[in-house]
C-alpha cells in the first residue's frame, strides 16, 4: 500500500521529480565512473611496476637495498633454491638476477643505466622483458657479448643493433670492469624512463665482467593471482631467517606506488563525499518543499486517522522510490561509459612525459570492481534515506488543524 | 760470420715475405708503442697551459704534470688562483682528483670516467686508457706521406673484437722519428668524431717535441682545447712517492 501511495505520489509532480532523479544519476554515476578510472590507473601502475623487474616479491642480500653493490651479492644460491621449491605454490615463476649500476658509453654518448644479468629464460616469465622485444631479438643464454637496451636508449645513442657498447661498473675487487657488448634487441616499454633505464645482459656476461664467481643480487618472483604476497613472504621468512636476507613485497619495494594507493583511496573517498553532500542537499532540499506543498493533504490524511509514523514511512518510501529509479539509471549510464572506454581507454599519451614519473599508463582503461559499485550504491541508499527522515518528520509533526487552515 | 749475417738480414727478410700482413701490424704495433715511448720518456716532467674554446667563453690554466712511464703521472693546477692545486692522480686505470676547497680526494667511479676532464674536450678514460690504444686495438700501416722531410707512418687502428673500447676506428700519423703528428677517433660508422693534432714540432727537452697539442670536436670548428708546452724536460726516473694520494694533497716537489 505504502509503495503505491508512494509510487503515485512521485508522479504528481513529474518536474519535481526529474529534478532530485538527475541529481542521483549524476551523483552515482560520477561516483561509479570516477572510481572505475581511478581503479584502471591504479592496477595499470601496479602491473607496470610489478613486471618491471619488481615482481610481487623479492629476496636480496640484507644490504643490498641500502647499498646496491656487487659485494651485498647472495652467494648461497642452493640454499635459497631449496627453500624457493619448498615454499612457492605452484604457478609461480621466479628469476635471479645480477643487478648493479653502470654506465653505458660509445663513441658520442654516455648515459647511467642499470645493469640487468638474467636469465633470460625464466626471465621471459617473470617480467615484462619477454615479451617486450621490438628490434633484434631476445638474449640466450649462450650470448656473452649480447645487451639489449630500450628503443629510446638507442634513439639517444644514435647507434642501432648490431652496433657495440660498453658497459663500465665496479667488480667485487673495486675496480672498474668495463666489457664490450653488441646491442642484439631492443625492447619497448611503457614508459620512456623504464626504456633508458634498463641494459639487459645474460647473467654469465655479468659474472665475467664483475668477477662475480657465483651469486646473485636478487630473487624476484610473481605469485598467481589468487595468493597472497604476504602469505609467501611470511613462509618465505621462517624458511631463510632474515639473518642474510630481505625478504619484500611489491608494496614495500614500491613505497611510491604504495602512497599512491593509499591517496588514490582518499581521493575516492573524498570525492565520494563531496558527490554525497551536493545530492544530499538536493534530496532535502526537494523533499522538503514537497512536504511543504502537501501540508494540506498530510493535515487530512492525519485528520482521517493516519499516525504520524505511517507519514514518515510514506515519506521515506518517495525518496526510497525516487532513490532506486536514480541509482538504477546511474549504473547503467556508468557502466555504458565504462564498457564504452574499455576498447580504446583514454589516450593520455599527449601528456604522458608529465605523467610517467609516478607510472601512470599513456592509456587508462577504467576498471569496475564489484566492491566498488557496492559501495557505492550502498552509501548513496543509506544516506539518501537518512537525510530523507528530515523532512519526513516535518510532515509527520503538523498538526490536523494547522494543516487544515493553511489554504 | 757469414751465419750471422743471414739470421741478421735473411731471416727477417724471410718473415716479411711469408707472413706480410702479420709482421706489418707488428710493425705497425712497434711503431706505436715506441711512439708512446717516446712522447712520454720514462719520466717526464712540464709545465703545460691549457686552454678551453668555445663559442662563447675561453678558459686557459696553467697546469705541471709529472709522468713515469705509461701508468703513473699527476697533474697539479697552478694558474689561475681560483683553481691552484686541484690535482689529478693516475695510477694504472685508477684515478684520483683532489680539490682543495674541500680538501679532499674522490677516488673517480667508473661513472666519471668518461665525462670531460676540467671541462676540456679530453674524457678521464683518455687520460687514464691511454695505454689501450697500444693493446686492444690491431694496427695496420696504410700509406705513408712527408713532414718536414721525414716519413711519416699513417697507421689505421681498429679495436679487437671485444675489446672494452668505444671508438670504431682510430687513425694515428706518427713521424718516423716518433714524433706523433695526429690520433683521429671515429665512431662505429667510421665518422670522424673528434681529432687530435699537433703543432710547432721543436726541440723541447732534449728531443724533437710538439709544443701544441689541439683535442677538437669534429663537427664544429670553435670547440677545442689545446695544450700549450711551456716547459718540458725529460728525467730518468721520478720517485714513485711522487705518484701517491698524500702527495696530491700536499705538494712536496
Amino acid at each position: 500500500m505504502y509503495f503505491q501511495l508512494a509510487w503515485r505520489n512521485i508522479w504528481r509532480n513529474p518536474r519535481r521529480t526529474a529534478v532530485i532523479m538527475t541529481a542521483i544519476i549524476i551523483g552515482v554515476w560520477s561516483m561509479i565512473f570516477l572510481n572505475a578510472l581511478m581503479r584502471g590507473m591504479e592496477s595499470d601502475m601496479i602491473k607496470n611496476s610489478i613486471s618491471t623487474l619488481t615482481g610481487h616479491l623479492q629476496i636480496h642480500h640484507k644490504d643490498y637495498r641500502n647499498d646496491p653493490v656487487i659485494e651485498n651479492s647472495m652467494y648461497d644460491t642452493k640454499a635459497l633454491e631449496t627453500a624457493l621449491n619448498k615454499v612457492l605454490p605452484p604457478g609461480a615463476h621466479r628469476a635471479a638476477r645480477i643487478r648493479v649500476n653502470a654506465i653505458a658509453g660509445n663513441a658520442r654518448h654516455t648515459s647511467g643505466i642499470t645493469l640487468v644479468g638474467i636469465n633470460p629464460v625464466p626471465e621471459a616469465k617473470t617480467s615484462f622483458i619477454g615479451h617486450a622485444i621490438n628490434q633484434g631479438r631476445y638474449l640466450k643464454p649462450e650470448d656473452k657479448y649480447g645487451v639489449i637496451v630500450g628503443q629510446a636508449l638507442l634513439v639517444k645513442f644514435e647507434t642501432k643493433i648490431g652496433r657495440k657498447l660498453v658497459l663500465m661498473s665496479q667488480d667485487t675487487d673495486g675496480n672498474i670492469a668495463s666489457r664490450a657488448f653488441r646491442i642484439i634487441g631492443t625492447f619497448k616499454a611503457e614508459m620512456q624512463a623504464t626504456e633508458k633505464q634498463f641494459a639487459f645482459v645474460t647473467i654469465t656476461a655479468a659474472r665475467q665482467m664483475l668477477k662475480l664467481e657465483k651469486g646473485i643480487s636478487e630473487v624476484s618472483i610473481t605469485l598467481p593471482d589468487n595468493i597472497d604476497a604476504d602469505h609467501v613472504t611470511t613462509r618465505l621468512k621462517a624458511e631463510l631467517g632474515t639473518d642474510g636476507y630481505q625478504i619484500q613485497t611489491w608494496r614495500e619495494l614500491l613505497p611510491i606506488i604504495n602512497a599512491y594507493l593509499v591517496i588514490f583511496d582518499g581521493f575516492i573517498f573524498i570525492w565520494s563525499f563531496v558527490v554525497f553532500i551536493a545530492m544530499g542537499f538536493g534530496i532535502v532540499n526537494t523533499t522538503l518543499m514537497a512536504v511543504f506543498e502537501r501540508m494540506r493533504e498530510f493535515g487530512l490524511l492525519k485528520a482521517l486517522g493516519m499516525k504520524p509514523w505511517w507519514i514518515i514511512r510514506d515519506v521515506l518510501s518517495e525518496s526510497f522510490l525516487l532513490l532506486v529509479m536514480g541509482m538504477t539509471i546511474g549504473n547503467i549510464m556508468a557502466l555504458l561509459c565504462v564498457f564504452a572506454l574499455s576498447g580504446s581507454g583514454i589516450d593520455l599519451s599527449a601528456f604522458a612525459a608529465g605523467a610517467e614519473f609516478a607510472g601512470i599508463s599513456k592509456i587508462i582503461y577504467p576498471a569496475v570492481y564489484a566492491k566498488d559499485v557496492l559501495i557505492s550504491n550502498f552509501v548513496v541508499i543509506i544516506l539518501g534515506l537518512l537525510v530523507s527522515i528530515y523532512p519526513a518528520a516535518k510532515a509527520a509533526r503538523f498538526t490536523p488543524v494547522e494543516a487544515l487552515a493553511q489554504t | 760470420m757469414c751465419k750471422k749475417l743471414i739470421i741478421t738480414v735473411f731471416l727477417p727478410l724471410f718473415i716479411v715475405f711469408i707472413s706480410n700482413t702479420y709482421s706489418v701490424a707488428q710493425d705497425a704495433r712497434a711503431i706505436v708503442k715506441e711512439g708512446f715511448n717516446y712522447m712520454r720518456g720514462k719520466s717526464s716532467f712540464s709545465v703545460v697551459d691549457m686552454t678551453i674554446h668555445r663559442p662563447n667563453w675561453e678558459r686557459k690554466m696553467t697546469i705541471e704534470a709529472w709522468t713515469k712511464g705509461l701508468k703513473n703521472s699527476l697533474f697539479r693546477i697552478i694558474a689561475p688562483a681560483k683553481d691552484k692545486d686541484n690535482g689529478t692522480l693516475k695510477r694504472g686505470r685508477e684515478m684520483w682528483m683532489y680539490n682543495p676547497k674541500i680538501n679532499r680526494v674522490i677516488k673517480l667511479p667508473p661513472s666519471m670516467m668518461s665525462q670531460a676532464w676540467m671541462g676540456s674536450d679530453f674524457s678521464n678514460n683518455d687520460l687514464s686508457k691511454t695505454d689501450t690504444l697500444i693493446d686492444e686495438y690491431i694496427h695496420t700501416i696504410t700509406g705513408t706521406q712527408t713532414h718536414d722531410g721525414k716519413k711519416v707512418y699513417l697507421i689505421k687502428s681498429i679495436p679487437k673484437p671485444d675489446a672494452p673500447v668505444v671508438w670504431g676506428m682510430q687513425k694515428l700519423k706518427i713521424r718516423e722519428d716518433y714524433v706523433f703528428l695526429a690520433q683521429e677517433f671515429y665512431d662505429e660508422d667510421f665518422k670522424l668524431v673528434k681529432v687530435m693534432t699537433t703543432l710547432q714540432i721543436r726541440m723541447l727537452g732534449g728531443k724533437m717535441f710538439p709544443k701544441i697539442w689541439r683535442m677538437q670536436k669534429a663537427e664544429t670548428t670553435d670547440e677545442y682545447t689545446e695544450l700549450n708546452y711551456k716547459k718540458l724536460s725529460f728525467k730518468k726516473n721520478l720517485k714513485d712517492s711522487l705518484f701517491t694520494i698524500s702527495n696530491l694533497k700536499n705538494p712536496r716537489r
